[in-house]
């Protein structure tokens, strides 16, 4: 038996070369600190995101993108497939995970100052992941076709709408029409299982190179003495697959006590239910809408919010280019500050659409 | 007390119980996706009909209905009486024809042959038609399988 598995291995290796690779492993060295724990985080985005390509794969088994049955194949799904509940609710429970996952680690990256140079573009390629990653939640959101979010779908979009000039071609081109309609399911449809897979493979393909070439960054200021290495492997993927046993552990725990809801189907032409919200991770932008008076200096108050928030991301993508200080190996306080404040601002937001629904 | 020699390393100990709990592991992810991929046999557990549909048919006639996504065929006897199959060749799933004149049912694909009540008589069907249980209330009628039975497609 031992001799088969090495044959089959020393096979192999001559021609993918595989001692080469683990060779790089071993001798790759990941630095060990008192915040290295967050260096787990981009581990379980990369975890959760192939776990939602497989589940997301099995769901095409039985999904129909239609009017007609979309709503009626998930139905279908839930209750007659086995194991059809399973695999649906870690689809979507896995989806919110990651885009929290998401949000951590790009503000623990944000902290550590790992941004600056030479790491600018896994910065700006993380960027693109994070709003590929809510596109791919506004898309997936839509296609059980059921009320909430077909109404969601509609504020959201309509939200798109009221930009100026070119408002309205975005508004069509992202519903492919002028509501949300079948042409809108099979739009999404695209965008969740074809374009968005096909960017992500490419954009997240270049934010892991990058990592692999770069290495770890080391937190600005801490001591050369304070810093250990450890072995990326085995020790490292180690400790990561233990990570990655928790997390599926949770989400296990979490399908089988709360699977996700199917919701009534979509009626266009009912009357909206009170307390529609987009999802979670949409609401701080959501609520700033609902808060900001109506005018300001004779300026419509949503415009300045949606003009607020296009720009304040474009800084935060730009932000290794802005800190200089960090970009030299110096602190930078100030940055961390205005970190605290855009966290703290969506904390707070995002608890606000929860505790004041009234609002 | 301490074993002189044993039988395997503290290595190969460990190494066999991480590779069974790995083994384990993976068992139990494969299992759900393997049940998940074979669909769920679509036969209903039952069909309801609205029986207006049926009162008025010819003694010795068929009708057919839809039974999940097969053929059902529906007889009137002679005496007034209904009889419910599936309208399927038990040979090689072909669907069947009623010939009212020779009160036979006929398959056409390999010259299969059934008698009024659905009994194989000629050629290679195996068995009879399936037969499906009926009942009247009120307006509806409501065919089930035979025996609660469930027949995997
Ligand atoms: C699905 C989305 C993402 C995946 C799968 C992913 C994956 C990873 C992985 C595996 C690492 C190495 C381990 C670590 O440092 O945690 C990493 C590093 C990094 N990521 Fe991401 N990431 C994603 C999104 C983002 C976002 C949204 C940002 C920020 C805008 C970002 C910025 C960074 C930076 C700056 C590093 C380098 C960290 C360092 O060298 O210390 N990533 N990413
Ligand atoms: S399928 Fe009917 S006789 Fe062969």
């Amino acid at each position: 038996m031992k001799n088969i598995l090495q044959s089959i291995y020393f096979y192999l290796d001559t021609r993918f070369k595989l001692s080469d690779l683990i060779q790089f492993a071993k001798k790759k060295k990941v630095p060990e600190h008192k915040h290295s724990f967050w260096y787990y985080f981009g581990g379980i985005c990369l975890f959760l995101f192939i776990l939602q390509v497989l589940t997301g794969i099995l769901l095409l088994l039985y999904y129909t993108p239609s009017v007609d049955s979309a709503h009626e194949s998930i139905q279908f799904i839930m209750s007659q497939v086995k194991f059809g509940w399973l695999m649906r609710s870690v689809h979507s429970w896995s989806a919110n995970i990651l885009i929290a996952a998401i949000f951590i680690h790009m503000f623990s990256s944000f902290f550590l100052k790992a941004y600056r140079s030479p790491r600018e573009l896994t910065w700006i390629t993380g960027f693109f992941l994070l709003l590929i990653f809510l596109a791919f939640g506004f898309s997936g959101y839509l296609l059980p076709w059921n009320e909430l979010s077909f109404f969601a779908t509609r504020i959201g979009s309509d939200i798109a709408g009221t930009l100026p000039l070119i408002g309205n071609h975005i508004k069509t081109f992202i519903l492919g029409g002028t509501d949300v309609t079948g042409a809108t399911i099979s739009r999404f449809f695209w965008l969740h299982i074809g374009i968005l897979p096909l960017l992500t493979v490419m954009i997240l393909g270049i934010h892991v190179l990058l990592v692999q070439i770069l290495g770890m960054s080391k937190p600005i200021g801490i001591p050369e003495n304070k810093v250990k290495e450890v072995p990326f492997f085995p020790n490292f993927i180690l400790k990561d697959s233990l990570g990655w046993m928790l997390i599926l552990a949770l989400i296990g725990v979490l399908c089988v006590f709360f699977p996700w809801e199917i919701g009534q189907k979509a009626d266009p032409f009912a009357a909206t239910p009170i307390g529609i919200k987009p999802e979670w991770y949409f609401t701080f932008m959501f609520s700033t809408l609902k808060i900001i008076p109506a005018h300001i200096f004779s300026i419509e108050g949503e415009m300045i919010a949606i003009f607020g928030f296009m720009i304040g991301g474009l800084l935060w993508m730009l932000v290794p280019f802005l800190d200089r200080n960090a970009a030299k190996e110096r602190r930078s306080p100030v940055f961390s500050f205005i970190g605290w404040v855009v966290l703290l601002y969506i904390v707070v937001m995002t608890a606000v659409t929860y505790l004041l629904p009234g609002l | 007390m301490k074993l002189k020699h044993s039988l395997f390393t503290r290595r190969q100990f460990l190494n066999g119980l991480l590779g069974g709990w790995l083994g384990a592991l993976l068992a139990s992810f494969l299992y759900p996706v393997i049940k998940f991929v074979f669909p769920p046999t679509r036969e209903p557990d039952q069909v309801i009909l609205p029986f207006a549909d049926f009162r008025d048919m010819e003694p010795n006639s068929v009708k057919t209905f839809l039974w999940g996504t097969k053929p059902g065929i529906l007889k009137k006897k002679d005496d007034g009486s209904y009889l419910a199959f599936v309208g399927v060749c038990t040979h090689l799933d072909c669907n069947v024809s009623y010939l009212a004149d020779q009160r036979k049912f006929f398959c056409a694909c390999h010259d299969g042959w059934y008698d009024e009540n659905g009994r194989n008589i000629g050629g290679p069907p195996p068995k009879p038609l399936r037969r499906l249980v009926l009942s009247i209330e009120g307006e509806d009628l409501i065919i089930k399988r035979e025996g609660g039975e469930r027949v995997e497609d």
